[in-house]
């Protein structure tokens, strides 16, 4: 769907984005990880061809991107982190206007609506819209052609706990349609939910490419702390993988004497900032 | 296809930001103006009207669409879009240009105008002139201030010699600048061939830059000025 070799980009003189390599398969949710500034939206810029001036190569859907015809956009979706409505039309309005932009036949408007809770609010102008209400429609706006790529930027973004659940579920929901999807974000938690890869990105390069789950065991096993009570309350922790070596915990298993025990990973954030020595603000 | 649904929403836009309602207005009161002026003096003062409001209204209005898109992130909309930048201009200068014709035609029929086919096509050719201009500086600034700054002196070159032009008081190479053409024809006076061809380069030439501005503007939506 998606293969990137020897890429490299610049904004002036200096290298923002270099030597970058990576493919991304059918029906994949990808995501690139990095803090603000990282290019991480630059290099989903140069995969939506909006950035044609890059060297190396970027090839999807069959096409490299600086040589993209209009068509290209036939079957891709893009879910800026922004609004890219008329404020002054309805959103009923607004999915007509953008679905009549392109060839294929739109789903239907009503649908999509009813899959984000908008029914009701359809005829409401988007300039009244709440910020969550303006990111699931700026969502489905991506979705009218039903492309078979999707790109999200930040899309949980400023959301509140319910919105960004929907924007997750609805994420979910068309990976399971088939759609291949790149994320970009700097939510680990969103990440390590929905990608079924990510990227590292620091400083225009990838550190890390893997599945959130090998990344996160690559760093070493999780841990079990428990806690006791003896003249007050005590705890301790061992390895996961030494756990049979730990005489303390064994004698309070044996006398039934526990009074906590739980298991902790680290985080991809944890792993992230392992990796690259950076956090993600 | 796209072109047509383009045109046809640019309208519908039109119509809800109340440029209609506005030209309806606008075209009662030049038709009482005309009403009060001599029956001699009418031709005149209507090719006047037509070319400096209905014709030229491209000028002014495209600055106020273009920056209106520019603050809802619209750009960005149509750059990851089917819709090609030709596409996009073509659009925004029909719709206008309709608004345009059908005030002249008004204006040039009340004022008793002799050819009206040569006045609708001079008004046709102005109006495409000026929406470009207007494109094209409207995707250079980022401000209302900027892009009244950046009109005055395209009204300059635009409409000063053209109203000389009309009242013959201009001297007689000037005949061939093409906005001097356009105002001709809007006046219902015939032109020459090469007249008319050195408009036809100066449209081309604008519709080439207009295309290139167009790009650019959707490209610094990217996040690259080239």
């Amino acid at each position: 769907m998606i293969t990137v070799q020897n890429l490299s980009f610049s904004y002036s003189k200096n290298p923002f984005i270099s030597n970058m390599n990576f493919s991304v398969g059918k029906g994949e949710i990808f995501g690139f990880l990095g803090p603000s500034g990282a290019g991480k939206s630059t290099l989903q810029k140069i995969l939506i061809g909006m950035l044609p001036t890059y060297e190396g190569s970027a090839v999807v859907n069959g096409t490299e991107c600086r040589g993209r015809a209009n068509r290209f956009y036939e079957d891709i979706g893009v879910d800026f982190e922004f609004s890219t409505m008329y404020e002054k039309l309805t959103a009923r309005e607004n999915l007509q206007f953008f679905s009549s932009l392109y060839d294929k036949r739109p789903r239907p408007a009503e649908e999509l609506l009813h899959m984000v809770g908008l029914e009701n609010d359809a005829d409401k102008r988007v300039g009244d819209y709440s910020k969550g209400m303006k990111a699931r429609l700026n969502f489905i706006k991506a979705l009218l052609h039903d492309p078979t790529l999707l790109c999200l930027d930040e899309p949980t973004s400023g959301l509140d706990p319910t919105n960004s659940r929907i924007m997750k579920d609805m994420i979910l929901a068309e990976k399971a349609r088939g759609k291949t999807i790149l994320l970009t974000t700097h939510n680990m938690q969103d990440a390590t939910e929905l990608c079924d890869r990510v990227a590292f990105i620091v400083n225009g390069k990838i550190c890390a490419l893997d599945s959130p789950h090998n990344l996160i065991m690559s760093r070493g096993a999780a841990k079990v702390s428990y806690s006791w009570l003896d003249h007050g309350e005590h705890t301790a922790s061992c390895a996961l993988d030494s756990l049979s070596r730990d005489e303390k915990l064994k004698s309070l298993i044996a006398e039934n004497k526990l009074q906590s025990i739980h298991s902790s990973e680290p985080t991809l954030n944890d792993i992230f900032m392992d990796i690259t020595g950076r956090t993600l603000l | 296809m796209r072109l047509k649904s383009l045109i046809l929403w640019d309208m519908k836009f039109q119509v809800k930001y109340g440029f209609y309602l506005l030209y309806g207005i606008l075209t009662l009161l030049y038709l009482l103006v005309l009403s009060a002026i001599p029956e001699t003096w009418r031709e005149n003062i209507a090719a006047i009207l037509i070319f400096s409001d209905p014709a030229a209204m491209g000028l002014f209005f495209m600055g106020a669409i273009v920056l209106l898109e520019k603050s809802q992130k619209i750009p960005c909309a149509f750059a990851v879009s089917p819709v090609n930048a030709g596409e996009y201009i073509a659009g925004k200068v029909i719709s206008l240009c309709v608004i345009a014709l059908v005030v002249a035609a008004v204006l040039a029929l009340a004022a008793g105008a002799g050819c009206l086919p040569y006045t609708l096509f001079g008004t046709a050719v102005s109006g495409v002139i000026f929406t470009l201009l207007g494109m094209i500086i409207a995707t250079k600034i980022t401000s209302l201030n900027q892009f009244i700054l950046w009109t005055v002196p395209i009204e300059i070159v635009g409409f000063v010699p053209a109203i000389l032009h009309l009242f013959n008081i201009t001297p007689a190479v000037l005949r061939y600048y093409p906005i001097n053409t356009c105002m001709d024809m809007v006046a219902g006076r015939k032109v020459t061939a090469l007249q008319l061809f050195l408009t036809a380069l100066l449209l081309a030439g604008l519709l080439i830059h207009a295309r290139k501005c167009v790009l650019k503007m959707w490209q610094s939506a990217g996040g690259i000025k080239l």
